[in-house]
């Protein structure tokens, strides 16, 4: 009797599941005949940019029915250890983004792509040359500059015009050179013993990326042309870093970083001036009671530069010829529409589109577009995740004023040194010659 | 039921009829499926993982894995993040499991001292915080210690009192303590409570009549009585505290400068930012033995004389 029930329980079971699996087979089968080409597409604008990739990627796929772009947004901090690592299981996506200091990495792992045959008609001169080499490795290019991205100066233009630094017509003057950026500063900070009512000329809240771009202008190297040696503790990183403290712990015009959040200062308006990415242009442009404007960062050493980064199309390397044409398809067609990008807080790399009169009007990327000549991305380097987590770290620990700028970027210099040295180890046990 | 020499079912087991062997196994039967997930989701990974701390193993080498015995384990011991992460694991197991326990142990006591009809709602009040997932916690502890607009600061502002919760190392520890008593706290307490409950009331009431005060008859009785329980909840309170991870990860991401990330994190860090597989599973490793000792430490100091 058991048994029996047993038993016909398992053909009913088994009777279900088969009808179950043909069904879905059925069903699924006759859709994928015309089915459109799927385009699965990763980034990490998790931000309002991503809102505005969503409506470029809708109007894609509305104008294209024969091709369907997915899009997956994954959070900056986690994106690129989840790219890789599907990357490794052959998952990647088709299309996926990556930084132009991160290209270094994904190439020598073979899953990216250069695009060089797909060119075509592409109009490769109207893109900013600095940004389109950027992408080379091996004399081939493996991405398709979305954008650019650089620091610059966003400045209160009430509290300078309160503080009288405004220009003949009486309106609110950025600081161009280092005594200027210095001065204004020191005009613009009114400190009280009560924190929250204090008034603060600037205020780190991107400090890695401030601190990168005076390394810059000091003139400041990061490595040797072939890898060999890191020169993060090279004096001239050393003095740059020294400047950034001064402001903190001599000058007092900037507040030490563990007082309040910058960012929500400078929202708050009580910060004056504060440099930091182009992206963050959305989150002002919300504050309405807010009169803030745009302009490049003024130059403290001897050459201009500013830090700024790019987001590039990459293209899978294990993909048929219908997926890479549709993938392609998609990455011109989002360069194309770079003006439509640009309003998430973007610079367009396409200079025809920068002569625009659409562009002129967003008056913030305008400013910040005048900077890409000059423009510093962070080390092309395969292991740049390594260097920015030692350099954050050095760079968070000085302005603390818990070490000296040179104890910092010595200990970075020599933990960046070891990873160097695993790469050599490395490299021998493969080819037996020694190269970084 | 442990079977002896002396028991003849043990000797005979030749001799045994099939619904006898069937009776043995069934037990066996019963725990399969779970074994099966064990093995395959547990003890495969431990062990891989093992094998895998005695590899170079790095995703961005060009390399194969190459076999360098104890070099991972010798590196951990070199390698001052390492030790910065294990004492900032330390500090925060120092730190989270007694506040856990003794804050667990109070809310029990109190909650017991209510009728019985009263007590569902506190029970269930206290257990609510532990059934939410760490990202919404992170996510809303991250919003209450902000410095402009937080929870926090916005009742101590009005005594002048304005701490730095997430800005400096010290501070961001106590942060992430006092966030993760609040998100755990629930757990030992209803283990604690149910120990509680079960103490035979006779003896209450005997020390009662002796003249025994409340806190006597806690101290003298109730405390002992619930040794095995708390035994119980500090092990698995510290095999806790050792893993804090999203916690760090989403509220300090382990700064300021590191003095949040607990190893756990600094492990995902090698794992996953770095790629460096053979070294982030030689320091999984090296914590698993710290907390095994610990769990046999506390075993036997606790464990009833």
């Amino acid at each position: 009797m058991w048994l029996n029930l047993q038993k016909r329980f398992l053909t009913i079971t088994a009777r279900i599941g088969i009808s179950a699996i043909l069904s879905f087979c059925l069903t699924g089968c006759g859709t994928s005949r015309n089915a459109p080409t799927l385009i699965r597409f990763w980034n990490g604008f998790t931000g309002p940019d991503g809102t505005r990739a969503l409506q470029i990627v809708r109007q894609f796929n509305q104008e294209n029915p024969d091709i369907e772009v997915r899009m997956q947004r994954i959070e900056w901090g986690t994106y690129y250890n989840k790219l890789y690592v599907a990357g490794i299981g052959k998952r990647a996506p088709e299309v996926f983004v990556l930084h132009t200091s991160a290209l270094r990495r994904f190439e020598e792992t073979g899953f990216v792509r250069p695009i060089d045959d797909l060119l075509g008609d592409f109009p490769v001169n109207d893109l900013d040359a600095n940004v389109w080499d950027a992408t080379v490795y091996k004399g081939k290019h493996y991405g398709l500059p979305m954008d650019f991205h650089p620091i610059g100066l966003y400045y209160n233009r009430k509290l300078f015009r309160e503080a009288g630094i405004v220009d003949a017509n009486g309106e609110a003057k950025p600081p161009r050179t280092k005594s200027e950026f210095l001065e204004d500063a020191r005009k613009l900070t009114k400190t009280s013993n009560n924190a929250a009512l204090s008034q603060w000329g600037y205020a780190y809240s991107n400090a890695p990326l401030h601190v990168y771009s005076l390394m810059k202008q000091y003139g400041g190297k990061f490595f040797t042309p072939d890898l060999s040696k890191c020169l993060l503790n090279s004096p001239e990183n050393v003095a740059a870093l020294q400047f950034c403290v001064d402001m903190i712990l001599k000058d007092k015009t900037a507040p030490s970083p563990d007082a309040s959040d910058p960012w929500i200062g400078f929202r708050q308006g009580r910060v004056a001036m504060t440099w930091n990415g182009i992206f963050m242009l959305p989150d002002l442009q919300k504050q309405k009671d807010l009169d803030f404007a745009g302009f490049p960062v003024a130059q403290i050493g001897e050459q201009s530069a500013v830090q700024a980064g790019s987001h590039n199309f990459c293209l899978n390397a294990n993909m048929g010829e219908k997926k890479r044409n549709a993938a392609w398809k998609f990455a011109k067609f989002y360069s194309d529409h770079s003006l439509d990008w640009a309003e998430a807080g973007q610079v367009p790399v396409r200079k025809s589109l920068r002569q625009s009169p659409r562009f002129a009007k967003m008056t913030v990327q305008s400013q910040f577009a005048n900077q890409i000549s000059y423009g510093a991305y962070f080390p092309q380097i395969p292991f740049n995740q390594e260097f920015e987590t030692e350099f954050n770290y050095a760079v968070e620990r000085t302005l603390r004023g818990s070490v000296t700028p040179k104890e910092a970027l010595d200990a970075a210099t020599a933990k960046i040194e070891q990873v160097i040295a695993r790469r050599r180890e490395d490299r021998q046990s493969v080819t037996g010659v020694a190269s970084p | 039921m442990t079977p002896t020499l002396a028991d003849p079912e043990t000797i005979s087991s030749k001799a045994k009829s099939p619904k006898e062997t069937l009776k043995r196994y069934s037990g066996w039967l019963f725990v399969l499926p779970y074994l099966i997930l064990f093995s395959l989701f547990l003890l495969t990974p431990l062990i891989y993982g093992f094998r895998l701390s005695l590899y170079k193993s790095e995703l961005l080498s060009l390399s194969p894995p190459r076999f360098i015995g104890a070099g991972n384990y010798a590196e951990a011991f070199r390698d001052p993040y390492f030790w910065k992460a294990m004492t900032v694991t330390m500090r925060m197991m120092l730190l989270v499991t007694p506040i856990t326990i003794l804050t667990a142990l109070g809310i029990a006591v109190g909650i017991n001292s209510l009728p019985r009809k009263r007590q569902t709602f506190f029970r269930s009040a206290f257990f609510v915080p532990g059934m939410l997932t760490i990202s919404v916690v992170g996510i809303v502890w991250r919003w209450f210690y902000s410095p402009e607009f937080g929870v926090f600061n916005a009742y101590l502002g009005a005594f002048g009192l304005r701490p730095p919760w997430l800005g400096n190392p010290a501070w961001a520890t106590l942060a992430i303590v006092i966030m993760t008593v609040w998100w755990t706290v629930g757990g030992p307490m209803i283990i604690l409570l149910a120990g509680l409950q079960n103490q035979p009331e006779q003896y209450l009431e005997a020390a009662a009549l002796d003249g025994a005060t409340a806190f006597q008859r806690f101290r003298f009785i109730s405390l002992p009585l619930l040794r095995p329980v708390l035994l119980f909840t500090i092990i698995l309170n510290v095999i806790g505290a050792f893993q804090i991870f999203g916690q760090t990860l989403l509220v300090t991401k382990g700064g300021p400068e590191f003095g949040t990330r607990t190893l756990v994190q600094y492990i995902y860090d090698t794992a996953f930012n770095n790629y460096r597989m053979g070294y982030a599973s030689s320091m999984s490793w090296i914590l698993f033995v710290v907390i095994g000792a610990f769990a046999v430490i506390q075993f036997r100091v606790l464990r009833e004389k």
